[in-house]
């Protein structure tokens, strides 16, 4: 009893020691984005300063329009995550039950593909429309991240339902929409959750697309915080704060919903090989 | 309700052939069940009844409608599927009700006829239950409960007991046949289990390898096996199969075990062709005077006492009801009914 | 129908068949149609647009013309190129091996029962989560040579201050060790995902033959769980080819073109020199290089299943 005792302390200290530079690193960007200038310059570091520098959030929504820009990823993030539901949820149903193997080889090859190689052809589009002023253009590249998400997400769900409930259903009466609407669909409520969770962080994350599409009025929160590197000569305090507010949603996600998560990125992994 | 025709049916998988050619009639509220080994194609025939499968060939009419082009949802039959199908995100009073709901039908009048079949199936009580929350025995009766709301023209069930535990499967047994009875309506039913089958049927329909063997009433079947397969299949424990032919006026195996020509059979027929002499186990008498044998195998269940029997290198299954006082290795003599008795083609199997 | 006789219903039972297949089953593709454009629209169509564009000499606000293959052939001799080339293999050899061993690792930690195991586990999987930007300023601080808490970390243990992201030599290996610690948590989840499909007998079974933990995890845990490295690898390759945030946040590609990977290059050509003809040529040579090493991998995986049921 006392050895499987041991075993597990043992463990413990092992797990610990592997997820130390993960503690550490956020316990520090914590520390930084609450110290003054001078405890952010001082040698040797300090971790918890004297006097906490609440101040240093202030000014992140202060002086550098951070509303704005959360209000920009909210809505280009919200939009381009419920639009890819809207679309993806059917498109993986489809997938599904179709056996369409070939579809999903598309899905793969976006993951192959890099971010920056769709962006010049868009980027030219969206100047010839003449949308590029607006959230429009970051909306829709978004959907290159979202919307293979959900429908590999979805494909895996829906290939775990059994086929009987519909053919049940099918029995009963239902056309094709309500057989997905009323069966197939709440069943997989499950998987909407992850494929909405992930899709939200990842397009939330999304920084290359950004960096090329938005203007100074359509930025999104990981161009703001980059755009205050250049601008702030070196202000450690306030840059912190502006990177834990802009990554703080995500990390809450994640400790919340870490269950669906680990579930979504494994399925959707281990199928993507 | 309705009559259901099958008519030259057949099923292919790409270019594998499930049902070679099948045809059965069956009658408006008749009891049919569709039996056979596992993989004979039962299910894809009751699917393609029930429209999940496409008809590669033939003709399925319910009533008079042909409904080789109706998709199942236009078809108006109700399914029980093997693991119940249930919908586990409603209760049970909204999966019985589903199909109304679909149909657009009045609610009131949907929860009446939901009451009404949960009155019927006892199952009152977990209306607002959900699947989860129900035993294996209490599921059969919501899947059964859907089919009944729908009132349907047909019922078609799938192996619906085999997942219960043999005491419930009894009972289950003889509440479907209670429920057919009380509300007439046309069922077809799929098992492989022939107790099943004996018990339930009006009509037995016996399929093997994608072909219909026989069709007809349990104890016609029982009685009169058209074949060897039909033979073998219906009854447990199963009959006995003796290889020989007949020599002056008497059947001789190739041990040279003598048995007597069963009643009716006109050896003329079969005069030295292969032959296949079938008695059911419990139609053989322990006698003074029979044939001698030794008992190599004995089981006793108190009700009856089965045991194997060597008669001249044969090994032939009996089933006594009588208490003997019989013990392994001893010598017994035994004698076949020759009422019973059948005589099969060994070449074609047919029954002669 | 009825009129057919049986010996001849075989021969109209394919034209049967199929005339029926389309009205019995139910009709899927309108629910996939409208992801099948907006895929089209949004993935296909820049392809397209992709390739055309490289065929061409274009710089924005100039005019284009057909080009041939010149953007392909300036790609051949241009130094920077291959440069980059270079960077990009060292970087994502070194990306892919140091989160492959910690994932590893911690999988195999992680599979394991003790106490706060589920609190640990969603630590350990923020890294990943959060915001690469965010995550990439942050070390960039970290690394500060004079006031970074990385170098006053070393010199406790008494190494010399080091200046990381800012020296041509380190600086790889430094955004190295930021991608590891990002991505290392993708490799342990995926490989505890195959921890978890393991059976337990046969370990019960070599445990009763005698062998010792490190021949059970040699000889029977590590083939068993390789279909799910392989997996792993994979996803780490294309992912580390890829790498744009992290090295473009905290070097973009400095010191000089100490870190220029094909992406910041491809990035720098289109983006900052607006040179699109030439950019899109690097594109689809890029694109070339991803998928044929993911090409290789995936022979490599296809030789490592250990039972064909895996191969979903
Ligand atoms: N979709 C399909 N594609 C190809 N072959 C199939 C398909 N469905 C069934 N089969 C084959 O058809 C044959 C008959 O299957 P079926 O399910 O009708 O058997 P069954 O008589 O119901 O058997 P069981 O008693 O085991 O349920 C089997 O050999 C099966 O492998
Ligand atoms: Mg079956």
């Amino acid at each position: 009893m006392s050895s499987r005792l041991l075993n597990q302390i043992g463990l413990f200290f092992a797990a610990l020691v592997i997820v130390s530079p993960a503690i550490l690193f956020f316990l520090w960007m914590i520390s930084l984005s609450l110290k003054f200038e001078i405890d952010n310059g001082a040698y040797p570091p300090i971790l918890i300063p004297e006097r906490f520098a609440w101040s240093n959030y202030v000014k992140v929504f202060e002086e550098n329009n951070f509303l704005l820009y959360l209000w920009n990823s909210v809505l280009v993030t919200g939009t381009a995550t419920l639009l890819a539901l809207l679309i993806g949820v059917p498109a993986g149903y489809g997938i599904a039950r179709l056996k369409a193997e070939r579809s999903a080889v598309v899905i793969m090859i976006a993951r192959m593909t890099p971010g920056l190689s769709y962006l010049i052809p868009l980027f030219l589009l969206f100047q010839w429309i003449g949308i590029l002023g607006t959230l429009w253009p970051q909306i829709i590249i978004h959907l290159v991240v979202t919307v293979p998400i959900v429908v590999w997400v979805m494909i895996g769900y829906f290939e775990t339902t059994p086929m009987e409930l519909e053919e049940a259903a099918n029995i009963d009466g239902a056309s094709s929409w309500q057989v997905f609407r009323l069966v197939a669909l709440p069943i997989a409520k499950p998987g909407i959750v992850v494929a909405f969770i992930l899709s939200v962080i990842f397009s939330w994350n999304n920084f290359v697309f950004g960096v090329v599409l938005a203007s100074r009025e359509t930025r999104t929160l990981p161009v703001a915080v980059y755009n205050m590197l250049s601008y702030e000569q070196v202000s450690w305090g306030p840059l912190a704060a502006a990177a834990l507010v802009v990554t703080l949603p995500v990390l809450v996600l994640t400790m919340f919903a870490q269950k669906q998560i680990v579930a979504g990125l494994t399925a959707g992994a281990v199928k993507g090989g | 309700m309705a009559s259901v025709t099958i008519n030259n049916v057949q099923k292919a998988f790409g270019a594998t052939k499930i049902i070679h050619d099948v045809s059965v009639d069956i009658a408006d509220g008749e009891f049919v069940i569709l039996v056979g080994p596992s993989g004979c194609g039962k299910s894809t025939l009751l699917r393609m009844i029930a429209g999940l499968e496409t008809i590669s060939g033939g003709k399925i009419a319910i009533g008079e409608r042909t409904v080789n082009n109706l998709r199942a949802r236009d078809r108006n039959i109700a399914m029980v599927f093997q693991n119940y199908a249930l919908y586990p995100h409603m209760t049970v009073a909204d999966n019985m009700g589903f199909a109304l709901k679909i149909k657009k039908a009045d609610p009131a009048d949907t929860a009446g006829r939901v009451r009404n079949a949960a009155g019927i199936l006892g199952l009152e009580k977990l209306l607002e239950r959900y699947p989860r929350q129900l035993s294996g025995g209490q599921r059969q009766r919501v899947a059964m409960g859907r089919a009944i709301v729908r009132d349907p023209q047909v019922f078609l069930f799938d192996e619906p007991l085999s997942n219960l535990d043999a005491k419930l499967r009894v009972q289950m047994r003889g509440e479907i046949k209670a429920l057919h009875q009380r509300l007439g309506t046309t069922t077809i039913y799929v098992t492989h289990d022939q107790i099943e089958a004996m018990t339930m049927a009006d009509k037995i329909v016996v399929l093997h390898d994608g072909l219909v063997e026989q069709i007809g009433a349990p104890l016609d079947l029982y009685d009169h096996p058209a074949n060897l397969f039909v033979a073998g299949f219906i009854g447990s424990p199963a009959m006995n199969f003796i290889a020989g032919r007949i020599e002056e006026g008497v059947f001789r195996s190739a041990g040279g075990l003598i048995l007597p020509l069963p009643a009716g059979a006109r050896p003329a027929d079969a005069a030295g062709r292969e032959l296949v002499y079938g008695i059911r186990p419990e139609h053989i008498r322990a006698t003074a005077e029979g044939m001698p044998g030794t008992v190599t195998l004995l089981e006793a269940t108190g009700s009856e006492i089965f045991a194997k029997v060597d008669c001249a290198g044969e090994e032939i299954s009996c089933l006594f009801r009588e208490r003997l006082p019989l013990r392994q290795g001893a010598q017994v003599r035994i004698e076949v009914d020759r009422i019973c008795a059948h005589l099969f083609d060994a070449k074609t199997g047919r029954r002669i | 129908m009825s009129a057919i006789a049986p010996e001849r219903t075989g021969a109209t039972m394919q034209a049967i068949g199929e005339s029926q297949t389309i009205r019995l089953a139910p009709n899927y593709w309108p629910f996939v149609v409208p992801a099948l454009v907006v895929v089209g629209a949004v993935i296909v169509f820049p392809w397209a647009f992709t390739l055309w564009m490289s065929v061409n000499r274009w710089t924005l606000g100039q005019s284009r013309s057909f080009a041939g293959m010149e953007n392909y052939l300036r790609l051949a001799s241009d130094p920077r190129f291959w440069e980059s080339l270079v960077h990009t293999l060292t970087y994502t050899s070194l990306s892919v091996a140091a989160p492959m061993f910690f994932g590893t690792v911690a999988a195999l930690i992680f599979d394991a029962r003790f106490p706060l195991r589920g609190l640990l586990r969603g630590v350990f999987v923020m890294p990943m989560m959060a915001t690469p930007v965010a995550v990439a300023l942050v070390w960039t601080m970290m690394f500060h040579p004079q006031l970074g808490v990385l170098n006053y970390l070393l010199s406790l243990i008494g190494i010399p201050a080091q200046e990381w992201i800012f020296n041509a030599k380190t600086v790889i290996p430094s955004l190295v060790a930021v991608e590891t610690w990002q991505w290392t948590p993708l490799v342990m989840l995926i490989v505890l995902g195959g921890l978890a499909s393991v059976p337990r007998e046969p370990f019960e079974s070599a445990e009763i033959d005698g062998a010792n933990a490190w021949q059970q995890f040699r000889y029977l845990t590590l083939p068993m769980i390789a279909p799910f490295l392989m997996i792993a690898l994979i996803i780490r390759t294309i992912d580390a080819l890829k790498s744009f945030d992290i090295i473009y946040a905290m070097t973009q590609g400095g010191p000089g073109t100490a870190s220029e990977t094909i992406n910041i290059y491809l990035y720098n050509t289109a983006f900052s020199y607006y040179d699109i003809g030439y950019g899109s040529a690097i594109a689809v040579v890029f694109f070339i290089v991803i998928v044929a090493l993911s090409f290789i991998l995936l022979m490599l995986r296809q030789r490592s299943q250990w039972i064909d049921a895996e191969g979903k």
